[in-house]
């Protein structure tokens, strides 16, 4: 029976295969697969993340009202560089018109949320 | 013996002085005077010894009766004296009880009226200071009713708004001013 490893030895390494620029999907899911540790995949690949931020490669989810033009997206980037010190950043995009506009950004262990919709939030939070 | 027998024996003797004496000439037969003499001190003698006694006992009974209703009469009159002065004593009195029973009832009176006065100035000034109260409890909460609508109002309008006017240009713009304000 196979040693389990833990979650952050396994992003570490995964991590590591990612930057080498190796093809990592298959032998992960292999791997989570056969040590039956599927329901961990969604925590593994945030623990990946994480590894990856450590190494400089931030991978963001960028959510806006609509698609993100270049000129957003390198103000998006700009951000990420000079709060995380990243090197590499993958933007991860998605939209939800409901946000109305601005930019949600989700990187490791930060979130900036500077969407019209939070705003408006904010706003009614300041009802009494 | 009648006037007129008395009248002759008088002139008879008138007639002849000698024959019959003063007495004779003035017509007393002194027989009879000393008769009547006798007869009349016994009649004094049976009066002061049977009838006088009873008169003068009734009398004294009499004047007993009158004094003693005289003496009552007096001692009524003191007694009434008496009472008229006890009476005049009594009501002296109960004048003057009436007035300080009077003088009581007004104090207390003036008392009762002063504190009810007090009790409804103060309850005059509760209900004022209640009222003041509920008005800014209403105001509050009229001003944090208008400030939740405002609010919901704006945020309505304003996502109403954007909805319409939002381009991707000004998208653009908030996206970049908003990074720019996180650094």
């Amino acid at each position: 029976m196979a040693v389990r490893l833990s979650r952050r030895k396994i992003a570490s390494y995964y991590a590591d295969e990612l930057i080498a620029g190796r093809d990592i999907v298959h032998n992960l899911a292999a791997y989570l697969v056969d040590s039956r540790r599927l329901r961990e995949i969604e925590l593994i690949v945030r623990d990946i993340e994480s590894a990856l931020a450590d190494r400089g490669v931030v991978v963001a989810d960028v959510t806006a009202s609509r698609t993100l033009t270049d000129q957003a997206k390198t103000a998006i980037q700009n951000y990420i560089k000079v709060t995380t010190g990243a090197k590499t950043i993958e933007l991860r995009q998605s939209t939800d018109s409901d946000l109305l506009g601005g930019v949600k950004v989700a990187v490791p262990g930060r979130e900036l949320d500077a969407t019209i919709r939070h705003r408006l939030n904010l706003l009614k939070a300041t009802k009494v | 013996m009648d006037y007129s027998t008395s009248f002759n024996m008088f002139a008879n003797a008138a007639a002849d002085p000698e024959k019959t004496g003063i007495l004779a000439s003035l017509g007393i037969d002194w027989m009879l005077l000393a008769f009547q003499t006798i007869a009349f001190l016994i009649l004094v003698v049976l009066l002061g010894k049977f009838v006088y006694p009873v008169f003068v006992r009734i009398i004294d009974e009499r004047q007993e009766k009158i004094d003693a209703a005289t003496n009552a009469a007096e001692q009524a009159e003191q007694t009434a004296a008496a009472a008229q002065e006890d009476v005049a004593k009594l009501l002296k009195e109960a004048r003057k009880e009436a007035s300080a029973i009077v003088a009581t009832a007004k104090d207390e009176a003036n008392a009762a009226i002063e504190a009810s006065e007090k009790k409804a100035k103060s309850r005059a000034e509760k209900i004022v200071a209640d009222a003041h109260d509920q008005i800014e409890k209403d105001v509050i909460a009229a001003r944090k009713t208008l400030h939740n609508d405002t609010i919901d109002l704006v945020a309505m309008a304003t996502e109403k708004i954007i909805g319409k006017t939002m381009t991707g240009a000004i998208d653009d713009k908030v996206i970049a001013a908003a990074v720019k304000e996180a650094k």
